[in-house]
């Protein structure tokens, strides 16, 4: 098999792979003999310890119902009291009406019903009868709300998304408590089965862009999604590139903002982030906080994101590509100094970057993976090798010291995870070819990057946007971030149906 | 109805795509050929040929207005037959394939002469070739709107150009016409050379938006390039005596030589480096030209597979020989009269012709 065919991605179906031995049944109707449907359940859930079956003898009638349902993924209390409790105290003939939960399905097929019982439903089997009652009693061990992880905030809400997709979209809803909020379900994934939700604004979302989401997520045809991120891996439009083209939030405010602004939401059920899209590349430079600090501190921010990134990208190649070709470029005093510096070192500038942000990267992960408490030793460590002790030992130039925590700061300072990963990797490619080309090797590497992220698109739209395509009108909340009573038109790149979001809103201050 | 519609380009990028073209090392090379072949009276060489350039754009765009809906080997396909369109295809894909390679040999060439004197030619060309492929492999839309990013991120080029203002001396400038009109007239020619590549509105002009302000578009072109070799022309000539302007080579980018700033030690390394934004468009849209005419003449198969092969050839002819500065000027020469036959002949007698077209048929009918 050649590398090309393998790296295409393949319209392979895995169906006649995941035949299991139990699942011959599975379509079966139900019968009206309940001692015979026992058996069949008994068949299908075989080796299955904590499924429980309940007999209780129906009213003075002699029948019998059985309720089976899986012990954890079940909430005991409602079980108890509102499905057990009743059926004994209710007297003759049998009547659904007297459990009371709020959920409850008829269910004839087996398929529903395994399916049913395997999501923390509970199934009712009555004698006599071929139609099974499931009824929503789930509950399982939930994490309570915290505070977002990855995206921590200043001045937002301090509720981050759990693994609950529906707790994540009540937690929207608290936001944009609208009709026309609407929620698309699909189900991915042959054995996990995951709940995906679209969710968009049905009157501002762009139809066609809607559409294509769906059609990808429906496309997908995977064992199990474990995580958001496999999901966005699999719908991405370009998947070879190291930039995210829809972004991954874990903060309900941003998403309901995004929402609001005529993108589309994707949820993943046991999964605390959400995917947004489509996204355009300064998207990634946004921040909640941007919006609730005042408009002129927070253009200045804008702009520092923007400078930090290119510092990030080309820092250490500028150093590099300055000290082995283009020493022009520098004042003659910053070269005396830097030649001083670097006198003792044995190792071209090259290998001497590659070593210092080799090491940089090896200490963030380290930091990244570790315990919390075991995670300050990492903090000492890097802070003593990469501080003097490298220098002292001549191994390591003090400005190198400086290039790389001036990149490491200034990769720090980008909201967002996923695009500093990209900046990261991007980094080192710019460092070889300074190596090999000074200065022009680091123009071709950002030609190169401007032509990749402008033919980038996020399902469909133009990812470059607004610069490439020029779009000035949305250049108010990219570079800068202009006051709110300005932006009364939703971003050109999401293309929504509405466009204006807002009336005249400036206030009247004495100022004016 | 509209075969290209899925393709299409706003105004802005139609601009820069002409601009572009046009300016990208015309720029560093215009004031050093008025300097010699004129002297200080090149601006008004600028101008005549910029304003002969206009007319010659509009004839063009007369020409396409005809074809709303096709290029121009649509057009010729219609009205005399397949082989017309193909041969036509081929000229140009050969013309825009010379215009590409002379952008590319002259930056290579810069370059090599400038910052990287030890690295081997080959090695610069592979390195502009990368992002070439990437730009060029995704289409027209992709091209237009590299254009627009890269002139507008080059808009510092004209500040920094302000840092010399207070090196200028107006009366370098006087007398005006002091050899009378004959030098002024005989370099227009030569001139045209550098305004070439408006030609690509016979490709582009299907693709546009707004049909209806293609000419306002092009005028606006037009008048950028006018306006920017005008502005450096007349630096050129204000900051370097008469006699000095002769002998200097590129006097572009040695007038930055007088720029001093506390935090870069010379301005034009820097400059050259990343005015290779500006260069780019001397080659990626003419290599995408390229590429769209041989796969129209493939019958719109994949324009990647022959771009690849072009890239390829170039790549690899690179190894083995790449034209020495002598032998470039050679190839901008034929270069620049191929384009005067091709830019700003060939649209009027296109139109005339099709124009006897037009009566011959319908005399015809008439008998």
């Amino acid at each position: 098999m050649n590398v090309r065919s393998w790296l295409r991605r393949k319209p392979f179906s895995h169906a006649a792979n995941n035949r299991s031995a139990s699942s011959v049944a599975a379509y079966e109707p139900v019968s009206y003999d309940l001692e015979e449907n026992l058996q069949v359940l008994r068949r299908l859930f075989t080796e299955t310890p904590d499924m429980n079956i309940r007999m209780i003898p129906i009213g003075d009638t002699g029948g019998q119902a059985a309720l089976v349902y899986i012990e954890g993924l079940t909430d005991k209390n409602s079980i108890n009291n509102n499905v057990i409790k009743p059926l004994l105290n209710a007297s003759g003939p049998f009547n659904h009406a007297v459990m009371t939960v709020g959920r409850m399905t008829v269910q004839n097929e087996w398929a529903s019903i395994t399916s049913n019982i395997l999501k923390g439903n509970s199934a009712l089997f009555v004698d006599g009868s071929a139609e099974v009652l499931t009824m929503g009693t789930q509950g399982w061990p939930q994490r309570a709300i915290e505070d977002p992880q990855l995206e921590t905030s200043l001045k937002g809400a301090h509720q981050g998304f759990i693994e609950s997709v529906d707790q994540n979209i009540a937690l929207i809803r608290r936001y944009l408590p609208h009709q026309e909020l609407k929620i698309r379900n699909f189900q991915v994934g042959r054995r996990g089965d995951t709940r995906v939700s679209m969710l968009y604004l049905e009157d501002v979302a762009h139809p066609e862009i809607r559409q294509e989401l769906q059609d990808r997520i429906s496309r997908i045809d995977v064992d199990v999604i474990i995580n958001t991120g496999e999901l966005s891996e699999l719908i991405e439009d370009n998947p070879y590139s190291p930039f995210p083209q829809l972004m991954l939030t874990e903060r309900p405010d941003t998403a309901a903002s995004q929402l609001a602004q005529g993108r589309l939401v994707v949820l993943v059920d046991r999964s605390p982030s959400v995917i947004v899209g489509p996204t355009t590349f300064t998207s990634f430079f946004q921040s909640v906080d941007d919006y609730s600090t005042r408009w002129s501190i927070a253009t200045f921010i804008r702009l520092l994101r923007f400078f930090a990134f290119f510092v990030a990208i080309c820092l250490p190649a500028f150093y590099i590509a300055v000290i082995s070709y283009n020493f022009e470029l520098i004042p003659v005093k910053l070269l005396l100094t830097i030649g001083e510096n670097r006198g003792s070192v044995p190792f071209s500038p090259f290998i001497e970057a590659i070593f210092m942000e080799l090491t940089l990267e090896m200490m963030r992960e380290a930091g990244v993976r570790l315990p919390a408490p075991v995670g300050q030793t990492v903090g000492i460590v890097g802070g003593i090798v990469i501080g003097q002790a490298i220098v002292q030992a001549g191994l390591i130039s003090n400005i190198m010291v400086i290039v790389v925590a001036f990149t490491a700061i200034a990769s720090f300072i980008l909201p967002n995870y996923d695009l500093v990963a990209g900046v990261r990797l991007i980094r080192f490619l710019m460092m070889i070819a300074a190596s090999f080309f000074g200065i022009f090797g680091i123009v071709i590497g950002l030609m190169t990057l401007t032509g990749h992220l402008i033919a980038l698109e996020s399902l469909g739209t133009p990812f470059g946007s607004p610069f490439a395509p020029m779009r000035f009108a949305d250049w108010k909340d990219t570079l800068i971030r202009a006051p709110l009573w300005k932006m009364t038109k939703r971003p050109l790149s999401v293309h929504a149906t509405q466009s204006v979001r807002q009336g005249d809103n400036k206030p009247e201050g004495d100022g004016s | 109805m509209k075969p290209y519609a899925l393709n299409d380009i706003t105004l802005m990028q139609y601009i820069m795509l002409i601009n572009g073209m046009s300016v990208s090392f015309g720029f560093i090379e215009i004031p050093g050929m008025m300097a010699t072949k004129v002297g200080t009276d090149g601006w008004i060489t600028i101008l005549i040929s910029g304003l002969i350039t206009m007319a010659a754009s509009f004839i063009t765009i007369q020409l396409m207005k005809k074809s709303p809906h096709g290029t121009l080997f649509d057009l010729l396909k219609q009205k005399f037959g397949t082989w017309a369109g193909r041969a036509a295809a081929i000229l140009f894909a050969l013309y825009f394939l010379l215009y590409a390679y002379d952008g590319l040999i002259y930056t290579v060439r810069l370059i090599k002469g400038r910052m990287l004197m030890e690295t081997p030619a080959f090695l610069i060309m592979l390195m502009l070739l990368l992002p070439t492929y990437t730009i060029v492999r995704n289409g027209l839309r992709i091209v237009g709107r590299y254009a627009e990013f890269a002139v507008f991120i080059s808009l510092w080029i004209p500040l920094v150009y302000m840092y010399t203002v207070k090196h200028l001396h107006v009366l370098y400038l006087l007398p005006i016409l002091k050899g009378g009109w004959q030098p002024v007239l005989s370099a227009v020619p030569g001139t045209l050379f550098y305004y070439l590549g408006f030609v690509s509105s016979i490709i582009l002009y299907p693709f546009i938006k707004h049909q209806k302000k293609a000419p306002i578009a092009l005028l606006i072109a037009n008048s950028l390039s006018i306006l920017s070799y005008l502005s450096i022309t007349l630096i050129c000539t204000m900051f370097l005596s008469p006699d000095e302007a002769t002998i200097i080579h590129q006097p572009a980018i040695y007038v930055l030589k007088s720029i001093e700033l506390s935090f870069i030690e010379q301005v034009e390394g820097l400059f050259i480096a990343f005015y290779a934004f500006i260069f780019s468009l001397s080659w990626i849209p003419p290599l995408y030209f390229t590429v769209f005419c041989l796969s129209w003449v493939m019958g719109r198969a994949d324009h990647r597979i022959p771009l690849r092969l072009i890239l390829f050839m170039i790549g690899t002819s690179s190894i083995f020989y790449i034209p020495t500065y002598d032998e470039l000027e050679k190839i901008s020469i034929w270069l620049g009269e191929s384009g005067i036959a091709i830019e700003y002949a060939a649209p009027s007698c296109l139109i005339a012709l099709l124009w006897i077209y037009g009566r011959v048929k319908t005399e015809r009918n008439q008998l």
